[in-house]
């Protein structure tokens, strides 16, 4: 039963059409994921896409290590060097970028410095350029100092609880120091695209699954269906083992070759190294590895996925209408965008389902709750209070066709 | 297998589809005779667990149908008024889909579809797509399907809807075969439907049963005559309007007319055998007359 069921979806137009349109959206991303690495030679051109990320990844090798003080304290000085060359001062563009070439190799760390010597609020990219040596000492240090102030100051005052505070600070101080650096812009340039790629799977999954349940009643087919022996149990488990199939297959596979093209054009290397050694990573209070932010970010779309497509067939089986379905993961995606503005709101927009789908984002969001005294952050809450719903939607829709002589 | 409607009732709000029908049907082919509108369907729809009625209950050896529920359907066999399908199935996909819904194991679904296809004349079409199909060949499926798992209960709304003459015949023949052992209740608003293979006629009008019986026996109960008369054009019209007129043959100085009256409608009327036709044009009035039941 389960294989018709599969065979009444793919056998529409529409959906393969669809199915289509995925393969193009992950051709595309990949494209301009991969086409937006690029690497300035030192004669001050540019080459960009694979060849580039094998270039920057031999530069960037050079500076592998722990970033201990020493280490800074190089990278202060290499920059300064380069900063009081011809090269840079010049008007001449070619020659900057001449100069800039010389920087690719620690540009890394060099962020890493802007990041922790900005003002807690903002970001400044030439501010290693002011360092000097001797500030790197104080490079580590910086980060909690920076977050406590921040937390202390007037506007953040009624923002967090004393509790949640207390959090965050105690987060930022359990990032183990120094943090080991290596090239890891396979993992970075993966984790920048993956909400957009989980965005369109989620999309485009929707107009698959949305035509299962009112697939009968819009082709007159559901008295047969449902007067049958088996159309009201096993036929709707059918069609609920098919839409959770279809999700899953589709969401994997659609993963893992974007995972696998990226790793494969970027490289692999990198996945050890903590969060904080990437771009915009470095306030985030969650001390975990690229690769366990990879992980979190697929598991957090897939269930995330799972829970806003699941609705979408629930409300496919209650109104019979395919249309009204397939706007389920478009409402959802795109309604708490608008209401960002809203401050009041911000709590419950944290909770939203389409923040699941965003886990690479929500990471380096200081998104936290207070539930009876003790402090959680939002990437559980939201594992596993969609992971429930999951439970709740899938057997209510069951129940919704099962009692048919009853609408 | 016995069949027993009590006091059914279906309201959808204030209107009322099925009004207090009692009914007790065993084996044999039940004709359920209807202009649009009576409620025909909406019975049927409740007798195959679609529509849970308002009042009554539907027994079937004793027990409530929905109490029942996959064991009573499991000796169900439907064909609805609007019969749907998947278009881009084969006729033998969808038989065997449907075999699977109705819980045949898979060898047994192969030979029953094989045997089926034979019976209704589908053999030459089993890999041409649903969508392929002419209306008949359609209806044939449909039958198909509803016979896949050998019902005691086979359930046909208006099977014969939009069949040519021939095929409506053809039609006609095979659900006689197929009533051997079962209990068949087929709607229409075809009088020369049921007029010969059902052993008993329901006539139904505004969600009521109101007559039942065999053809012979609802003619018998009939209360008035049928006329032949001739008559001017000029006067059809005031006849029309003052009596039943079941049928109407122009001819060249006037026209010959069958009427449905208690008394001699004109002085040269001659008296005439009522058919089924006059009955139910007799208990449904003008409404009644249907072009397309003139064949
Ligand atoms: N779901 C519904 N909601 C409201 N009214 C309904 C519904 N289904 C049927 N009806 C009404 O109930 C009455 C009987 O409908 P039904 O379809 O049972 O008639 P029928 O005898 O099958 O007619 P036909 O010969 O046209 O098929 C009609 O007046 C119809 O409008
Ligand atoms: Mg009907």
């Amino acid at each position: 039963m389960l294989l018709y069921e599969l065979k009444k979806v793919l056998g529409k137009t529409v959906n393969k059409v669809a199915l289509l349109l995925l393969l193009a959206a992950l051709v595309i991303v990949s494209t301009l994921a991969i086409g937006g690495v690029s690497y300035t030679e030192p004669d001050g051109s540019s080459i960009s896409g694979m060849a580039a990320a094998r270039q920057l990844e031999k530069v960037k090798k050079q500076w592998e290590g722990y970033i201990t003080e020493d280490v800074l304290r190089a990278v202060i000085e290499a920059n300064d060097a380069v900063n009081q060359s011809p090269e840079y001062q010049s008007d001449d563009v070619t020659e900057n970028n001449m100069a800039y070439s010389r920087k690719q190799g620690f540009s890394d760390i060099r962020e890493m410095l802007n990041q922790a010597f900005s003002d807690f609020q903002t970001y400044d990219y030439f501010r290693a350029d002011s360092l000097s040596p001797e500030d790197a000492g104080a490079f580590y240090g910086k980060r909690a100092a920076s977050l406590r102030e921040w937390l202390d100051s007037e506007e953040m005052k009624d923002q967090f609880t004393e509790n949640e505070k207390q959090y965050l600070i105690r987060h930022y101080e359990e990032m183990e120091t120094p943090v080991y650096y290596t090239y890891a812009d396979g993992w970075e340039t993966l984790l920048t695209y993956t909400d957009t790629m989980i965005m369109l799977i989620v999309l485009i999954t929707g107009f698959l699954v949305s035509g299962i349940f009112p697939g009968e009643f819009s082709l007159k087919a559901d008295s047969v269906y449902f007067s049958s022996r088996f159309g009201r149990n096993r036929g709707v488990r059918a069609k609920i083992g098919a839409g959770i199939l279809l999700i899953s297959v589709i969401y994997w596979g659609t993963m893992l070759l974007y995972t696998g093209i990226m790793l494969f054009a970027l490289g692999v290397g990198g996945g050890s190294c903590v969060i904080q050694t990437g771009l915009g990573g470095w306030k985030s209070f969650y001390n975990i590895t690229f690769f366990q932010k990879y992980l979190l970010s697929v598991m957090g779309g897939y269930v995330g996925s799972l829970f806003i497509l699941s609705l979408a067939m629930l409300i496919s089986a209650k109104t019979r209408s395919a249309v009204l379905a397939v706007t389920v993961p478009f409402i959802v995606l795109f309604i708490p965008s608008f209401l960002s503005g809203v401050n009041p709101l911000t709590k419950v927009l944290g909770l939203l389902p389409d923040q699941l789908l965003q886990i690479s984002s929500v990471i380096n969001q200081f998104s936290l709750y207070e539930l009876g005294g003790k402090v959680i952050s939002s990437v559980p809450i939201l594992l596993v209070l969609y992971s429930c719903l999951c439970v709740i939607i899938i057997p209510w829709t069951y129940q919704i066709c099962h009692r048919i002589q009853d609408r | 297998m016995e069949l027993r409607l009590n006091n059914l009732t279906k309201q959808f709000g204030d209107f009322t589809a099925v009004d207090h029908v009692s009914l007790t049907m065993s084996s044999g082919v039940y004709g359920l005779l209807g202009v649009n509108g009576a409620g025909k369907t909406t019975l049927m729809r409740m007798i195959c667990t679609l529509l849970r009625p308002t009042g009554g209950q539907i027994l079937c050896g004793g027990r409530d149908i929905f109490k029942l529920d996959g064991d009573y359907r499991k000796i169900l066999g439907y064909l609805p008024q609007d019969f749907g399908f998947y278009p881009e199935f084969t006729v033998k996909d969808y038989l065997l889909y449907v075999s699977a819904l109705k819980g045949l194991r898979p060898a047994v679904a192969k030979r029953r579809v094989r045997e089926l296809a034979e019976g209704v004349g589908l053999s030459k079409h089993l890999n041409k797509k649903m969508k392929k199909l002419s209306g008949g060949m359609k209806r044939r499926a449909g039958i198909a399907q509803a016979m896949l798992n050998d019902p005691k209960i086979l359930v046909l709304d208006e099977p014969t809807a939009g069949l040519d003459p021939n095929e409506r015949i053809r039609f006609r023949n095979l659900i006689s075969e197929l009533s051997e052992d079962r209990l068949v209740l087929l709607s229409t608003h075809i009088v020369s439907d049921v007029e010969y293979i059902a052993n008993e006629i329901l006539l139904m009008g505004e969600g009521k049963i109101l007559h039942q019986g065999t053809a012979d026996e609802l003619i018998d109960s009939m209360p008035e005559r049928v006329w032949k008369c001739r008559a001017e054009k000029s006067e059809v019209p005031a006849l029309m309007k003052k009596y039943r007129v079941s049928n109407i043959r122009s001819e060249a100085h006037g026209a010959e007319l069958r009427i449905i009256s208690g008394e001699k409608p004109s002085t040269d009327a001659v008296p005439e055998e009522a058919a089924l036709e006059d009955v139910f044009l007799y208990y449904f009035g003008e409404k009644g007359v249907d072009d397309s039941a003139l064949i």
